[in-house]
């Protein structure tokens, strides 16, 4: 444990090394809430409701977005992609070490300092608006939200680490995971709810893991879902996490098995 | 003394697409990709005691790499045994990772933003070192490669020396008892490919772990291995002492004399062959078996100030090795 705890440490110094790279990133996804909100604004003008969203609950959706992206969708897949493809990765698999333990700790460090981020930018945007955000009263419905988000992360993070081991077999294997990582965006909800979609595909997009990572917890936290069927819901992403896990863990031992057959 | 690595008949085969010429070529293997073994080391068996420290010499594309990869658990040989501190080195246990590290003089573990002091702390929890040993290991190393101011400068800007160095005590810190460097002076100054063959040897001598190193510069391998490895197209050519190769690969030595009035180059050809002459000055490879009979010629035909024999460098009859001259 000690080690994921110093190289968690490490990670985060790192990040804030790196302080154009974080204010880039920074800027990118603030500028996306931005389009968004003024998106929905538009969309929404004088109704008190649109597609069953209040003006209140829209920018709540709109701000959770920055805060959820910042959380979820941070995993470590191109430095995986980047490490296969240098040959790095022969120096992890010569220690003592998990590369998944390891990386994970990178990734939360990273998330810690994005995170923190977000909340000043969403705070900020908040004022800005000076609209009224929803804040669910219900502890429970903050205790599901956590339990919802915490499994999105990891759910986010195998299915990109499972993606990003296409390069023990491939030296194109970054073109998945751009692919992945873009659907990923729209099949999230990252880009808008995905009840504003036809029926057919959202009931399609329900059956994948996607609609887990900021859909499903954004509806949570605005109390759009009974606790019963969250509770379900929490369920069924439980299992999706599990099934994922377990397949990214057996292409990554394929990929250990087949990098040590063919050489880095 | 207990043996530290031992490998029979170990073999290993890359696999690679072929691809024929072309963009026709290019779509063509889109759908139907052929494949082609190469073999990169064939049927290698060498045993090494612990202490030791060898050579592994040979060619680019010799497979050094491939068999020290082999060696630190990197690749699963095709065929053929290894066993490497009693481990078979391809499961990766960890009781074997503690002890043994792999560096490769072009790859780097460390961090490159922040620096290498914390790179140290993060082998320090990997490898379940204590605070104690720790402080002794890393004092040590810093004394021993003169790293001192250099821990606290992020990574990236230090000098590519300064960076090997950080490199070395990063692999050395756990102490392995088995160490493998693939070229270590690779892109180094030659004050700093001193420094490190210097460190190198004193390390040995003072932890008794088992080296082995592979090395363009035939200076690492003069100064630093008693015993080499010679492989060739994946075969083991040649495995014992660095003197004997000598003898057994160079059938002449290298007669230099220098005369006291002008003689004719041409009819110095009856003792041996002439590689050069100027200044009064000339170099000839006599064959060693008549070695004895040209010198006595010589000092008696010719004005003869200074005679001198040598043997011929090690890196000349390793590359002669490598291009069958």
């Amino acid at each position: 444990m000690r080690t994921y705890w110093v190289a968690y440490q490490i990670a985060l110094q790192e990040t804030l090394q790196r302080r154009s790279t974080l204010l880039m990133d920074r800027v990118g996804g603030f500028a996306i809430v931005v389009s968004l909100y003024s998106f929905w604004t538009a969309l929404i003008g004088d109704k008190a409701t649109f597609l069953g969203y209040t003006r209140e609950e829209m920018l709540t959706y709109v701000l959770a977005l920055n805060v959820l992206r910042s959380f979820v969708f941070t995993g470590r897949g191109w430095q995986l992609v980047g490490e296969i493809s240098s040959g790095k990765i022969s120096s992890y698999l010569v220690r003592p070490l998990s590369y998944h333990g390891y990386a994970l700790a990178l990734d939360l460090a990273q998330k810690t300092v994005h995170v923190c981020a977000s909340f000043i930018e969403v705070g900020l945007l908040a004022l800005l608006v000076r609209g009224g955000l929803f804040l669910p009263s219900d502890p429970a419905t903050w205790l599901l939200f956590g339990a919802a988000v915490l499994m999105s992360s990891l759910l986010f993070f195998f299915l990109e680490f499972m993606i990003s081991s296409l390069a023990f077999w491939t030296s194109e294997s970054g073109g998945p995971l751009f692919c992945f990582e873009l659907f990923l965006q729209f099949a999230a909800g990252a880009f808008f709810p995905l009840d504003v979609l036809p029926e057919g595909l959202r009931r399609a997009l329900e059956a994948t893991p996607f609609p887990y990572m900021i859909y499903f917890p954004v509806r949570v936290f605005l109390e759009k879902v009974p606790t019963s069927e969250a509770l379900s819901l929490l369920g069924r992403e439980a299992m999706w996490l599990a099934a994922v896990y377990l397949c990214a863990m057996a292409v990554w031992r394929r990929g250990v098995r087949s990098y040590a057959a063919e050489g880095g | 003394m207990p043996v530290a690595i031992e490998t029979k008949g170990l073999t290993k085969d890359y696999r690679s697409p072929v691809k024929e010429p072309g963009l026709w070529g290019g779509v063509k293997s889109l759908f139907d990709r052929k494949w082609k073994d190469t073999r990169a080391v064939d049927g290698v068996t060498f045993s090494i005691e612990e202490g030791e420290l060898v050579g592994f010499l040979g060619a680019n594309g010799a497979g050094k790499t491939t068999t020290l990869k082999m060696l630190s658990g990197l690749l699963t040989p095709t065929s053929g045994e290894a066993t490497a501190l009693g481990f078979t080195p391809w499961e990766r246990r960890p009781d074997f990772q503690r002890s043994i590290s792999l560096v490769m003089g072009q790859r780097s573990q460390l961090w490159w933003e922040i620096p290498a002091y914390e790179t140290f702390k993060l082998n320090q929890a990997i490898y379940g070192l204590s605070e104690a040993d720790f402080r002794r290991h890393l004092d040590e190393l810093v004394e021993l490669l003169e790293l001192g101011e250099h821990l606290s400068v992020p990574v990236k800007k230090l000098s590519l020396g300064q960076r090997m160095r950080c490199e070395l005590a990063a692999a050395l810190l756990h102490r392995p008892r088995l160490l493998l460097l693939d070229e270590p002076t690779i892109g180094l100054d030659v004050v700093m490919q001193k420094n490190v063959r210097e460190f190198i040897k004193a390390y040995n001598k003072r932890s008794g772990s088992t080296i082995m190193l592979t090395s363009h510069n035939m200076t690492d391998v003069v100064e630093l291995c008693r015993r080499v490895i010679v492989i060739e197209k994946g075969r083991l050519l040649y495995d014992g002492a660095l003197d004997r190769l000598v003898e057994r690969y160079a059938g002449h030595k290298i007669m230099r004399a220098r005369f006291t009035a002008d003689v004719d180059a041409a009819d110095l050809k009856s003792l041996g062959t002439v590689v050069k002459y100027e200044d009064r000055t000339a170099t000839l490879e006599v064959p060693r078996e008549r070695m004895a009979a040209s010198a006595a010629a010589l000092l008696r035909t010719y004005p003869v100030a200074d005679l001198n024999v040598e043997e011929v460098a090690i890196d000349d009859i390793v590359r002669r090795l490598f291009t069958h001259e």
